[in-house]
């Protein structure tokens, strides 16, 4: 059960594109800056799979200049 | 021939200054003004003035021997606050009642020592740019009281509960606002035995413990915003 | 320690936030997250913390304060507010101590008999109306009477005038702010034609040098020295402690200057001098904005019953003030004060100097002075000459010591002269309160009544019968205490006390009230930078204890003002203040909506168009300016500020071969005011556990006095027995005596003398003559 948290950089002028971009994706949470063009994603995946898969999609989103992991856990199965 | 030249390289500088003179007046007639910054509500995230401050010493902190014949008690620690996180008051006669920071207090809190005249080493403060010492902190010269008090006094945090995995950093279970600085009070020989760090020399406490506490108000659990179901 | 799966994934998820966070921040430095921020980390759930103005001194720093299961348990500075930024004093960290002292009153107490029974409030309201009902019709109305407090918050303050002013018809209103703001209400009054401060503490950021005038800031307004002190390390200002005595602010000043009590006014008369002499004089500003005039001399003291005094201001040349200032040459005032030409020279040359901006602070050194109103208006003399004000930075700043002083006493207008808006003597003024308040008009006296001083002797004398005391304690704090203490207890005088806790004026009273305090109910103080704050009742009152407001609304709705007091006990406060903003509105005073006052760390009339107003009379920043001009004083009606001609005159009492000594009294950073509540908070009680009486070293080493020897006091009112303090807390100058008031096991008020402004009607607590003796 993968839980990461990252630093995503939008795109100059593209902040409110990605929050909504990311917004749509399921397993994302999304926390936007006021003041600074970052925005915080928190993903929580069932695998490392569908973690991988993720990312790519994540990655994927034009709007997006970069993604930067801060941390990343991993807990045993559950549910 | 030199002498008009003279004459006009005098002309030019006179008109320089004519000119110069004329610029600054002008601006020492405007009116300064002075914009008005927004009122921005301050972050709420506590705040990370002081982390690294007193880093320079963490190498220093490693090497130093444990003296446990003067070693600080956590208990001893939360007995001279009124509740934890209040200023602590001061167990020892004062230098002088009307002193400031910067030439009497400071001279052993700014970085700590072993004190022969106490028999104990002398903490270390976490704010040293603050010099009216005695703004918050007060010596206890009675031990008389005026009137007996109901004032409940709520449980500090105890150490080794504050992981949420066996083995992973504990969190940091009280307020640091005014003690942001974690080496002051987690490393050298005045820091409560409890609490000292087993690894000062890194310095980026904040990089595995995080703060966990609610600054303002309870939001409950923490929900997702987007959902399967939708 | 077991925690179940699902728990612990919420909480490595707040983990991962608060470490992304936590990335951002160092990245970022004061980056935002505003949902995230406040929500932070709920796991392990300690406290809640809720935001409040500090219960103390008139600063009105922002606190938090820390709730456990009903119970206020901790406090810390509230990093939002603008006033503290997140730092408190040594009262503030412990205030909440103060709700729980074991002698809470949390029961009615009625006197029979000699002693005091419990009852139930009910019982306790009908006995006061019941009372108030009979002196009205066997004295008439003027024989009630209020004596409420800076303490009270607004809608107490509010109730209060409405009440006593509006439905029963008298102007018997007032409040012990009269003991501590008076003389800068009145300067203010003079010199600008409108109540409370121009500027902000935002000025301390802005100014270059700091002129404490008799102000011990260190102790008395802490955490805005802290701001001074933290100002000195980042741009390295100045300070200059102007003052009679030594004290933790001399010490920490770049400068100390003392001179001898009073002389105060022929050194800002000296410093004028210099400014015009030297030509440092904005000509263009004083010509454009302000006009010069002086008033009667020789006024008296207000020493006897029935004075009365009315100044009779007329207008002089600039010419003539300058004649005027030629006896105050620094040579001539270095011979009465004490204070060398050099050192005058140099304060003079600050406020000259057209680079340097300038703020000048005060409290109650210049203003429990009988001459407070002119020693006011020679500070504002010196700024409006250099036309150093109404700016960023350049700011005459009167401090004040309690909550809200100006948010109810001055703002309310809980003073017998005052209304709301404007003057009881103002028919328009009268009319405009009356149509807000549903009474008649000519239910409002058009002439004030007795002024504080006057009001307790005329409850002596017996011309007033009944007196209502309200969040305050005058039998501590009253000069010449004990004329006024036998007064209280004369046969026939009715006495209705509300406090928290047992006092010395609860002592005389007929009826006890326990009163809610603070946080046990919600209300809103205003704080000396015009900033009004509100905070919501976060506990529940001990035992029977009501708020001081509701208690004036029962007792008003028993004497038959449904009509008027029509609140409803749930939303009664948000009714009330809707209803008192009516009063402010207009650009020049209008007071912020409640809701921006719940959401922010307090706003700053005039609140105009969303915005508050931190610098009022200059045309960048007062939506209320009206002249086309940079500067605008419309208090004034031809928009002029006024600059006087005040001269010096000795104090009442001077020190002769009787009584050798001045006597000064004051606070300590440890209690305030008269120590009911800081005394029962163990911390500091055990820091200042009494008063003492401090003496110059040199002297006492002459007189063979040390620290702890017992000192007999004598003045012509009374004596009084203290220990000595020998070079501790304060150093006075030779045949000078400091006593702080705080104990009311050792009252120095017993032996103060009752001299007040006679145009502020604020007495003099600083000076009278006293004998020292070794016992």
């Amino acid at each position: 059960m993968p839980i990461k948290s990252y630093l995503a950089h939008p795109h100059q002028g593209k902040k409110q594109e990605l929050v909504h971009e990311l917004s749509s994706i399921s397993s994302c949470e999304v926390i936007p800056a006021e003041n600074n063009d970052l925005v915080i994603v928190v993903t929580e995946t069932n695998n490392n799979t569908e973690d991988d898969i993720l990312k790519e999609k994540i990655e994927a989103i034009e709007s997006l200049k970069l993604l930067a992991m801060v941390s990343g856990f991993d807990t045993p199965k559950s549910n | 021939m030199k002498r008009i030249g003279i004459i006009s390289l005098f002309l030019i500088l006179f008109l320089a200054f004519v000119a110069v003179w004329n610029i600054s007046y002008r601006e020492g007639q405007e009116e300064a003004y002075i914009p008005i910054e927004n009122e921005n509500p301050m972050p709420i995230i506590p705040s990370e003035i002081g982390v690294f401050e007193r880093s320079k010493f963490a190498l220093d902190y490693v090497n130093m021997p444990v003296d446990e014949n003067h070693q600080r008690t956590l208990e001893t620690f939360y007995n001279n606050r009124a509740f934890h996180g209040a200023p602590p008051s001061i167990p020892h006669p004062v230098a002088s009642e009307r002193g400031m920071g910067e030439n009497i207090c400071l001279k052993c809190h700014q970085n700590g020592g072993f004190v022969d005249k106490f028999n104990a080493y002398a903490p270390v403060t976490p704010h040293p740019e603050m010099v009216n010492c005695r703004q918050c902190h007060v010596a206890q010269v009675t031990e008389s009281l005026f009137e007996e008090t109901n004032f409940h006094k709520i449980k500090a945090p105890e150490v080794g509960v504050n992981n949420a995995l066996d083995g992973s950093p504990p969190v940091i279970p009280h307020q640091i606002q005014m003690h942001e600085n974690c080496l002051a009070c987690h490393a050298g020989p005045a820091a409560p035995k409890e609490i000292r760090v087993t690894h000062p020399e890194r310095v980026n406490c904040r990089q595995c413990h995080v703060p966990n506490n609610k600054e303002t108000r309870d939001i409950g659990e923490f929900k997702r915003i987007s959902n399967y179901d939708e | 320690m077991y925690t179940s799966l699902t728990n612990r994934r919420e909480f490595i998820k707040k983990m991962a936030v608060m470490s992304a966070m936590t990335a951002a921040a160092t990245m970022f430095p004061g980056i935002l997250f505003a949902e995230e921020q406040e929500r932070n980390l709920p796991e392990n759930a300690n406290l809640d913390w809720k935001k409040a103005p500090c219960r103390f001194c008139g600063v009105g720093c922002g606190v938090l304060i820390g709730i456990d299961n009903g119970k206020a348990v901790a406090v810390k500075g509230d990093p939002k507010s603008p006033v503290n930024k997140g730092l408190c004093c040594v009262k503030g960290y412990h205030s909440v101590i103060s709700i729980y002292g074991k002698d809470r009153l949390t029961k009615p107490l009625i006197k029979k008999n000699g002693k005091y029974v419990e009852t139930s409030m009910k019982e306790a309201l009908d006995l006061i109306a019941s009372k108030m009902k009979e002196t009205i019709s066997n004295h008439g109305k003027d024989a009630v009477s209020i004596y409420g407090s800076g303490q009270w918050t607004i809608p107490d303050g509010y109730v209060a005038s409405k009440l006593f002013k509006g439905c029963i018809g008298t102007n018997n209103v007032e409040a012990n702010a009269r003991l501590c703001m008076a003389s800068a209400v009145t300067g203010f009054m003079t010199s600008f034609g409108i109540d409370e401060p121009m500027g902000c503490y935002d000025d301390i950021d802005h100014a270059d040098v700091f002129v404490l005038w008799g102000n011990n800031m260190a102790e008395m307004h802490p955490v805005l020295f802290s701001r001074l002190l933290d100002q000195r390390l980042k741009r390295g200002v100045k300070i200059i402690d102007f003052a009679t005595r030594t004290t933790r602010t001399s010490m920490a000043a770049d400068r100390s200057i003392i001179f001898q009590p009073q002389t105060d006014l022929a050194v800002a008369n000296a410093i004028c001098y210099e400014i015009i002499n030297n030509g440092w004089v904005n000509k263009s500003f004083v010509e454009k904005h302000c006009n010069f005039k002086k008033g009667l001399t020789n006024m008296g003291y207000g020493l006897e019953d029935h004075y009365s005094f009315d100044d009779k201001p007329e207008g002089i040349t600039f010419e003539a003030f300058k004649t005027f200032l030629q006896d105050y040459t620094p040579e001539k005032v270095a011979k009465i004060s004490g204070v060398s030409a050099k050192d005058i020279k140099y304060m003079a040359s600050y406020y000259g100097d057209p680079n340097k901006k300038v703020m000048s602070l005060w409290c109650m050194g210049m203003n429990q002075h009988t001459r407070g109103t002119w020693i006011n208006n020679l500070v504002y003399n010196i700024h409006l000459l250099t036309g150093k004000i109404s700016e960023p930075g350049n700011s005459p700043f009167s401090l004040t010591g309690q909550p809200s002083a100006c948010g109810t006493v001055r703002e309310v207008g809980t003073l017998t002269h005052k209304l709301p808006h404007g003057v009881v003597t103002n028919k328009e003024h009268r009319e405009f309160a009356a149509k807000i308040w549903d009474v008649p008009a000519e239910n409002i006296p058009a002439k004030p009544s007795y002024h504080t001083v006057e009001m307790f002797r005329a409850l002596d004398r017996g011309d007033i019968k009944f007196m209502w005391i309200q969040v305050t304690n005058p039998m501590v704090t009253m000069p010449k205490l004990k004329r006024y203490r036998d007064a209280c207890e004369k046969e026939g005088r009715f006495i209705v006390v509300s406090d928290i806790y047992p006092t010395p004026t609860t002592d005389i009273a007929d009826v006890i009230l326990p009163s809610a305090m603070w946080i046990e109910r919600e209300g809103m103080y205003g704080n000396s930078e015009r900033r009004t704050q509100y905070f919501e009742k976060m506990i529940e009152p001990s035992g029977e204890a009501m708020s001081d407001t509701w208690q004036i609304v029962e007792v008003a709705k028993r004497l038959g003002y449904e009509k008027q007091f029509y609140y409803n006990e749930d939303t009664h406060i948000e009714e009330i203040y809707n209803e008192y903003r009516r009063h402010h509105e207009g650009n020049k005073h209008a007071m912020a909506p409640l809701e921006v006052l719940k959401a922010e760390p307090g706003a700053q009339w005039p609140y105009v168009n969303g915005k508050s107003t931190k610098w009022r009379f200059n045309a960048d920043y007062d939506p209320a300016c009206s002249n086309g001009e940079q500067f605008h004083f419309y208090g004034n009606p031809d928009g002029k500020a006024i600059i006087w001609q005040r001269p010096y005159e000795p104090a009442p009492e001077i020190p002769d071969d009787d009584y050798p000594f001045w006597l000064c009294t004051g606070r300590v950073v440890e209690h305030w005011h008269t120590g009911s509540m800081t005394r029962r908070i163990p911390v500091l009680h055990k820091a200042m556990p009494h008063a003492y009486v401090e003496l110059n070293p040199e002297q006492a080493k002459e007189m063979q006095i040390q620290t702890g020897d017992r000192i007999k006091l004598t003045t012509r009112r009374g004596e009084i027995i203290l220990p000595a303090s020998v070079n501790e807390r304060g150093v006075p100058e030779r045949n000078q005596v400091f006593v702080p008031f705080f104990d009311e096991n050792m009252l120095i008020n017993d032996v103060t003398l009752d001299a007040f402004c006679p145009i502020s009607k604020q007495p003099d607590y600083k000076k009278c003559a006293v004998k020292v003796e070794k016992v």
